[in-house]
């Protein structure tokens, strides 16, 4: 029953992320200001529910699986994007190549220096 | 025979049956290749759907609308990404100041370097929004494809892609740029390369997992507000 009872309550969270997003027109999806509800609420409630734990670890390993049918697609749309292939792998090779520089340099230059490292270049800025 | 085929492929339990089926055999195989960074579980199980929609003469959009009575499960699930988030609150307490400083700039040119990329290469409008939201963990991408539109097929594509890429592309610069803290690998791989950079992350050892999914977590959520509003002020 817990199970069912956090469901419920993940359900009510995604329908008042739906009014909300409705009735402000916001750019977010249901689901996503569903997401920012909830923690809002776990956040001043300061406390995890129980039912909606069991809930949520039951659901997020199954993401993977619901994501699939989607990635499935991809072996379908190969010659609908015929002439595209080469811009759109050149860049996220290079695309990602360049984010993970940048976010490594970043990390490095304000990450405060771990207790067990000796990279001196890992001080706090 | 025919008659019985058809009934079949029209049923929503065969599609769902087959999806599991294909991603359990994904997950198998995957144990059987050694956990392999370069091939996700859930590429072999596409691989393996797209094969039984081929063998079967399934169309894939017939697929995709009965298949849609389980993956209408993705919106709670995704909301339940809160409750993660939520348990990672004492990261982000004590480094909020790195975190403030590195995650919007990260997020953001994580998915401006590859737009801006394709679009010099003369990308379509189509190709560009399935590109921007690559770095970002596939529950919320979708939700941000159905902000900006593209193609979800394409996006999803990219974001497999992107995952791969990262778990190259870090283990190669911290070799290069000596890093060794296991903090900063495990947010580069979250940030960059959503699970697929977790899952590489917790190889490394459980801080640079947690770092990972606290990576992953912010970015999604950050890009998720901040890329649907960018699209709609640049009038894409």
């Amino acid at each position: 029953m817990k199970l069912l009872r956090g469901f419920l309550w993940l359900l009510g969270f995604q329908l008042l992320g739906h009014a909300v997003v409705e009735l402000l027109s916001l750019p977010i999806s249901h689901a996503m200001a569903g997401l920012l509800l909830l923690l809002a609420w776990l956040v001043a409630a300061r406390r995890l529910n129980e039912s909606v734990a069991t809930a949520s670890q039951a659901l997020i390993p199954l993401l993977a699986m619901l994501i699939m049918p989607g990635v499935v697609g991809v072996f379908f749309i190969i010659e609908e994007f015929a002439g595209h292939w080469t811009a759109v792998m050149v860049a996220l090779a290079v695309g990602t190549c360049l984010s993970v520089l940048t976010t490594l340099w970043l990390m490095r230059r304000f990450m405060p220096r771990e207790t067990s490292s000796c990279d001196e270049r890992g001080r706090q800025a | 025979m025919s008659e019985l085929h058809a009934s079949l492929l029209g049923s929503p339990i065969l599609a769902i049956a087959l999806t599991l089926a294909a991603y359990l055999g994904g997950v198998a195989l995957f144990e059987k290749l050694g956990r392999p960074s370069w091939c996700p579980a859930v590429l072999i199980g596409a691989l393996m759907t797209a094969a039984s929609l081929w063998l079967l003469g399934y169309e894939y959009a017939d697929y995709r609308r009965n298949v849609a009575w389980i993956t209408l499960l993705l919106g709670p699930a995704t909301v339940a990404l809160a409750v993660p988030l939520y348990q990672q609150r004492q990261h982000i307490y004590t480094l909020w100041k790195p975190i403030l400083c590195c995650l919007p700039l990260a997020a953001v040119l994580a998915a401006f370097y590859s737009v801006v990329i394709a679009w010099l290469l003369g990308a379509s409008p189509v190709v560009l929004a399935s590109l921007a939201p690559k770095s970002v963990t596939a529950p919320i991408a979708i939700g941000i494809y159905e902000q900006i539109g593209g193609s979800l097929s394409l996006m999803l594509g990219g974001l497999l892609i992107t995952g791969v890429l990262t778990t190259i592309f870090v283990s190669l610069f911290a070799r290069l740029l000596k890093i060794t803290d296991k903090r900063i690998l495990g947010f580069a791989l979250g940030v960059n390369g959503h699970a697929i950079g977790i899952v590489r992350a917790f190889e490394l050892g459980p801080t640079a997992g947690a770092f990972a999914s606290l990576g992953m977590s912010l970015t999604g959520v950050f890009t998720a507000i901040f890329l649907p509003l960018v699209w709609r002020l640049l009038g894409l």
